[in-house]
């Protein structure tokens, strides 16, 4: 359903890319630039996971896994080969290819099961990934963690703005290419009727397969951006919080638009700043959490499809009437 | 030897309260098909409940009781509130259940505040038993009897009660069930209000046992629980507490013996039986 025109869309999309360019130059505080440069970051990881929740209808429970992952690779390689560009480009690059195997290794063992199996058995993979770094001392220091150099090009704020808003924004483009592919299309037909995409000749398998891999390979991406903002890193990024994160973020924003997994990342990123901000003098604030997860509990329950499926039924009530008549012709020839 | 049968006790007892939690995973499942998430929220509210409570009263059969019985008062709430409105439609449930839990454990920080907390054990249950070289701990002899004493009337129930030949006959064929005239929902809110029950019971026997409890233990034990589940088969309560016994002692002896490997070992268990026999050792053929 075609709510906003082409042009419109593109228009507002153009403004706030511009909008977000610009801020830098009006407002220099740098927490500003700090929280925003992390909503990009954490954009980046809600998309990934809206790729497979949104859009194949698949729900993991592991995906802090490749979070972390991401995290880990670029840390060390910056850690022990110097916090230089290189080490970084080496660490990324090791990131997405550990991402691909383990997501092509799980996603061959468990996409064949049922959604509840595999929800269950991607939470206790990232279990075993969490208690592998917490039980390996000589690499990963435990929970205690280690920090590291970074290379200067990122230790500027606002350079590293520019650079996680451009992987933002690239990104963006890639999933939303991605998404509209011929293999994007059968994704969203097995998010629809797995039985039906499969008798139609599809091997849905291999399709989710795909979206797995496409998915943990973004998610390092943005593990990897992470560990670099914090310079430490530590076993909290296998951590279910993080899934979690990526959970509230896609489900308050709009499961199956990345635009609506942006702006949940942008709302759960503000919340959590100003909420704990809060708790520095309200000390009921203190478990914030609470608040988070009472607000997810009830998205599911009332707006299933989040802010984003909300503000498509505002709009779309003059265009409804219009569509649903073409849809019915359709399927009417299809039938 | 001494350390075999040590090893061996400590399996068992770490089994039985493993299979506590995995009862009502199993038949929540097998019924209604809907996996809880929240399970070990219950487990975890078991645990700290009973530490309170046996802390205000001294008295352990009292605390129990009383664990149990917040177990079930949460369970309502959860089953009326949060499952309830989303029958039917998996990816829903897996996500709210998931929301439960986090709330659920938010809440125990909230009231219990955020650091582990000690729990200790009953003055009658501590203290040990020698037999020969071997020494038998009190309070995992006890587990091991209450856990057996929970499986014997739960097997008894679905076996030998009315309401038990409904359940059986629901996790089968539940649409044939309400077609006969059977109110499944209601069925299946008392085996929630159950399985809550039989959760909050091995929450409260864990804390003494661990000797602490603390906020995440819930998520932690649910996915031992979640492993058994898998491997004894969804549906089977017999399935499940053979696989809680094997996990049990498969990580009591790695733990002795090959520390760094017990959570690894139980997910090439998983893993082997979901490439042999997805359906796990006791569950139906084309479940999965």
């Amino acid at each position: 359903m075609q709510v906003l025109s082409n042009n419109r869309r593109f228009l507002i999309g153009f403004a706030v890319v511009a909008f977000l360019a610009v801020i830098p130059f009006v407002n220099d505080s740098r927490s500003m630039l700090i929280l925003l440069t992390q909503v990009f970051i954490f954009a980046i990881f809600a998309m990934s996971f809206d790729i497979l929740l949104g859009y194949t209808g698949i729900v993991s429970f592991g995906h802090c896994l490749f979070f972390g992952i991401g995290a880990y690779s670029v840390a060390l390689l910056l850690n022990r080969q110097g916090g230089e560009l290189p080490s970084f480009a080496a660490g990324m690059a090791i990131a997405l290819v550990l991402a691909v195997i383990i997501s092509y290794i799980i996603g061959m063992l468990s996409l064949r099961l049922k959604s509840h199996f595999y929800a269950m058995l991607t939470l206790a993979f990232s279990q075993l990934f969490l208690v592998l770094a917490e039980k390996w001392r000589s690499l990963t220091h435990g929970g205690d963690g280690f920090t590291f150099m970074v290379p200067d090009l990122f230790r500027d704020r606002l350079s590293f703005y520019y650079i996680t808003f451009t992987c933002l924004i690239a990104l963006f483009i890639l999933l939303k290419l991605f998404t509209e592919s011929s293999a994007g299309k059968v994704l969203k037909a097995i998010s629809q009727n797995e039985q039906r995409a499969e008798a139609l000749g599809y091997k849905t398998l291999h399709y989710k397969v795909i979206a797995s891999i496409v998915a943990g390979t973004t998610a390092a991406v943005s593990g990897g951006l992470y560990v670099v903002t914090l310079r430490f890193v530590n076993t909290t990024v296998f951590s279910i919080d993080v899934t979690l994160d990526a959970l509230l973020m896609t489900m308050i924003g709009g499961v199956g638009t990345l635009v609506g997994a942006i702006a949940g990342a942008g709302i759960i990123e503000y919340l959590q700043h100003y909420l704990s901000e809060l708790a520095s003098t309200y000390p009921i604030f203190e478990r914030w959490t609470i608040l988070l997860g009472l607000l997810y509990i009830f998205v599911i329950m009332g707006f299933p499809s989040g802010l984003a499926g909300l503000f498509k039924k505002v709009s779309a009530r003059g265009e409804r009437e219009k569509s649903k008549d073409k849809n019915r012709r359709g399927s009417e020839k299809t039938a | 030897m001494d350390i075999l049968v040590n090893l061996f006790v400590n399996g068992i007892s770490t089994g039985m309260l493993i299979f506590l939690l995995a009862s009502g995973l199993t038949l929540i499942f097998g019924l209604m098909s809907v996996l809880n998430f929240a399970h070990g929220g219950l487990f975890a509210w078991g645990a700290f409940s009973g530490v309170w409570i046996f802390a205000e009263t001294g008295s352990f059969l009292v605390s129990m009781l009383g664990a149990v019985v917040i177990g079930m008062a949460l369970g309502l709430i959860l089953e009326r509130f949060l499952i309830r409105p989303v029958y039917g439609n998996h990816v829903r449930q897996l996500l709210i259940t998931l929301g439960g839990m986090l709330v659920l454990s938010e809440m125990l920080k909230v009231i219990w505040g955020p650091n582990p907390i000690r729990a200790n054990l009953p003055e009658w249950l501590s203290g040990s038993y020698q037999l020969g070289g071997i020494i038998l701990i009190k309070y995992r002899l006890f587990v091991i009897l209450i856990g057996i004493l929970v499986y014997i009337l739960l097997i008894l129930l679905l076996n030998k009660t009315k309401l038990g030949l409904m359940i059986r006959a629901g996790v089968m064929d539940k649409e044939m069930v309400q077609a006969l005239g059977i109110n499944v929902k209601s069925l299946f809110s008392f085996v929630f209000l159950l399985g809550a029950g039989v959760a909050a019971l091995g929450g409260v026997l864990l804390a003494p046992y661990s000797g602490v409890v603390f906020a995440e233990m819930g998520m932690q034990y649910a996915i031992l629980a979640f492993v058994v589940v898998i491997i004894g088969g969804m549906g089977s309560l017999k399935g499940s507490a053979v696989a809680s016994l094997i996990v049990g002692l498969a990580g009591a002896f790695m733990a002795y013996y090959l520390p760094d490997f017990s959570l690894a070992l139980n997910m090439l268990l998983l893993a082997f039986v979901l490439l042999v026999k997805p359906s796990g050792l006791f569950g139906e053929e084309g479940e999965v």
